[in-house]
């Protein structure tokens, strides 16, 4: 115990005597966390909050076209343009517009669209009440059928147009319903020979109602912040590696090692030391990554991070990233032969472990066989952990499993470290 | 009086893995207590590769090697806590202070802390490093370092001390007090093995050498023993060039 605490000391002093380095580890992750939260935060909004801008021309005229105006008015989600303020807008200039970037969406309803849904419904009425079985397209001549034309910017998204296409099926369907209705009422009315008019009400049915599915939490909503710091903590936290691999390295390199390896059992103690005080190291980043999320990020606009109920079980998580980012680099650092082999194969390996874990692209949009391959990368188990904290509201023994995996992926990391150092003598 | 054996070497061979030939070729070697012992050849020939395997940091491929009589295999730890080792390169922390280095190799040796003060101290003042106890060792020169290199491998006062060239780029007041220092220790009872390129050196501060050559050892006894029984000898650099040849090694 003496030892470790010597060896801890001597650790801290290296890490302090390297100014330029202890900035950039305890400022990157800030930086971190900052930039990658105010990036999402606005394409959280732009689904949610921001409107969509929309171009509409509606050369119908009728039923059709005003109710499409009216429904994307009303709905709250898009920004409607239907005039242009010093040049004509047809459908030519509404797609070069709509190309240049200015307007994500084009919608033109054109001429006679509502015409060709009344003649659609008008046959199929006349169809069901006439005796005689008469083709419905030859009595009324159906010339030529108007329609709905929408342009997409190609930049967009595919939820966007998926946004945009569902609202126009709403509000088409709603209209063709009205007219039918308007037909099947007035040839009820016609056959009864009865003067009251039915009238049509949209409105009623079944209603949907919207909530986030929360088990214990019910104030935190996901939101940019709820996602990223966590996403982005356990990132940052991983990151730790390269300086822990470059202080093991510089170790060896120095010949210091052979010392140590020649005082009996004082190779594992320093292995210890280096774990315990990147540990440390780790929950000082994931301590000023949560004050950017809680307090500085706020002032610019996001919502305010929730750590959530359960604090003691925040405090576990976090402890258990930490010892499975510090297991992992002094498993690099002992097995990398140069501190450049262990630097470019462990950033790249974090990439890629936080990419299968979810923190880039959820894991649920994931093909198959990469959401199996994702449940082994500890930064999923980490994220999967705070996630249950932080969006969940779940408690400590939600997250046993989590820690469970961590505690042991780092434990084994260390063995390996301990038992390679021991056989490697050429 | 009969000399008593404390390290046995017996046709140890090792060959590094990728290399052809062998870096030690069936040495066979026996250290004696209180010995100051000089294990003399040009680069490469196979010094360093055996003060590794004495050490434990190097698998051998062949022989027996024996420690105080401990196996160097299945002992190991009894022979770390009878040996010290001052590496051929500088094995500090180089952004430490000497005081810094110095207390974390002693306490990781286990010694208290009064104990650790006056060594320390000692070491310290004896080796002229007592004013720059508290700067940077990055900040030191070249002779500085190597000073305090051998400061930490004798400051747990071992009784086999493992020296690879302790005053290689060191000015001459440097090395006599290393030398001098060494005799010291030596006098209390250490065994000390020495590597150096030096032949001057080791022919004044050796009680035994071998010369090694090519991974074989060529000669071994006392320095002016062989020099009386080589003829044309004067010293034991004509021994030493007379047995390894003018050619350049290492190459
Ligand atoms: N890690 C290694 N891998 C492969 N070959 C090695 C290794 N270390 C040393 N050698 C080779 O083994 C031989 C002996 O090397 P060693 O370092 O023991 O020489 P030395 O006598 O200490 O030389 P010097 O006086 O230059 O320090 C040399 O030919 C060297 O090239
Ligand atoms: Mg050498």
């Amino acid at each position: 115990m003496k030892r470790l605490i010597t060896s801890i000391h001597k650790e801290f002093l290296i890490l302090i005597r390297d100014k330029a380095g202890l900035a950039i580890l305890f400022l990157m992750p800030v930086f971190l966390i900052f930039v990658m939260t105010l990036i999402q935060d606005n394409t959280f909004r732009e689904l949610d909050e921001t409107q969509i801008n929309i171009l509409f021309l509606d050369l119908d005229g009728d039923s059709l076209g005003v109710g499409i105006e009216q429904g994307l008015k009303s709905s709250g989600f898009f920004a409607v343009t239907t005039k242009m303020e010093n040049a004509e807008l047809n459908q030519e200039s509404m797609n070069r517009l709509v190309v240049e970037g200015k307007y994500q969406i084009g919608i033109v309803v054109t001429a006679g669209a509502t015409e060709t849904i009344r003649n659609k419904a008008k046959s199929v009425i006349e169809q069901q009440f006439s005796d005689e079985d008469i083709g419905n397209e030859s009595k009324h001549g159906l010339k030529e059928s108007g329609k709905i034309i929408v342009y997409f910017d190609p930049v967009i998204k595919n939820s966007y147009k998926q946004t945009v296409m569902m609202a126009l099926q709403n509000f088409t369907n709603n209209v063709e319903a009205k007219i039918n209705f308007e037909y099947f009422a007035k040839e009820i009315s016609d056959q009864l020979s009865t003067e009251n008019k039915l009238k049509f009400n949209s409105e009623g049915g079944v209603e949907i109602e919207e909530q986030y599915a929360t088990g214990k939490l019910t104030e935190t909503f996901p939101n940019s912040v709820q996602h990223n710091v966590p996403a982005w903590a356990v990132f940052a936290m991983f990151f730790i590696i390269i300086p822990l691999t470059g202080n093991i390295i510089k170790e060896r390199d120095s010949g210091s090692v052979l010392r140590l390896k020649l005082i009996p059992g004082s190779y594992l103690v320093s292995m210890m030391a280096k774990v315990s005080l990147y540990i440390v190291v780790c929950l000082i980043q994931f301590v000023l990554m949560l004050i950017v999320g809680m307090y500085i990020l706020p002032i610019l606009g996001t919502p305010v991070l929730s750590l959530g109920p359960h604090k003691f079980a925040l405090v576990c998580m976090a402890l258990a990233v930490a010892l499975a980012a510090a297991g992992y680099g002094v498993m690099l650092g002992t097995i990398a032969g140069t501190h450049d082999q262990a630097a470019s194969f462990g950033a790249v390996s974090v990439i890629i472990l936080a990419a299968l874990g979810g923190i880039w692209v959820p894991v649920f949009i994931m093909p198959g066989i990469m959401q199996t391959i994702s449940l082994f990368s500890p930064l999923n188990w980490g994220l999967e952990g705070f996630y249950e904290l932080f969006l969940r509201g779940g408690g400590f023994t939600d997250i046993l499993l989590q820690i469970g995996l961590l505690v042991s992926f780092s434990i084994v990391m260390i063995l390996i470290a301990y038992q390679y150092q021991r056989i490697k003598r050429i | 009086m009969p000399l008593e054996p404390i390290i046995q070497i017996e046709n140890l061979t090792k060959t590094y893995r990728g290399s052809d030939v062998p870096a030690l070729n069936n040495i066979s070697l026996t250290i004696s207590k209180g010995e100051i012992f000089g294990l003399l050849g040009p680069n490469g020939a196979g010094k360093t590769t055996t003060l590794s395997i004495l050490c434990g940091f190097l698998r051998k491929d062949f022989g027996v090697v024996k420690i105080n009589g401990f196996s160097i295999e299945k002992e190991s730890n009894e022979i770390k806590k009878i040996v010290g080792l001052v590496p051929q390169e500088i094995a500090l922390y180089e952004t430490l202070t000497p005081l810094e280095n110095l207390r974390f190799f002693g306490k990781m040796y286990g010694l208290d802390n009064d104990k650790l003060r006056q060594r320390t101290d000692e070491c310290l003042t004896l080796m002229g490093l007592d004013k720059s106890r508290n700067k940077l060792i990055k900040t030191f020169s070249g002779g500085m370092k190597r000073r305090l290199n051998l400061i930490a491998g004798i400051l747990h006062e071992p009784k086999i001390l493992f020296l690879d060239e302790p005053t290689v780029g060191v000015d001459v007041q440097s090395r006599n007090v290393i030398l001098e220092h060494l005799n010291e220790i030596n006098k209390k009872g250490t065994t000390i093995i020495y590597t150096s390129h030096y032949m001057e050196e080791a022919e004044q501060f050796c009680t035994s050498i071998a010369i090694i050559d090519s991974g074989e050892i060529i000669v071994n006894g006392n320095p002016g023993e062989l020099i009386r029984q080589n003829e044309g000898c004067t010293s034991l650099e004509t021994l030493y060039l007379l047995l390894t040849g003018r050619k350049l090694r290492d190459n």
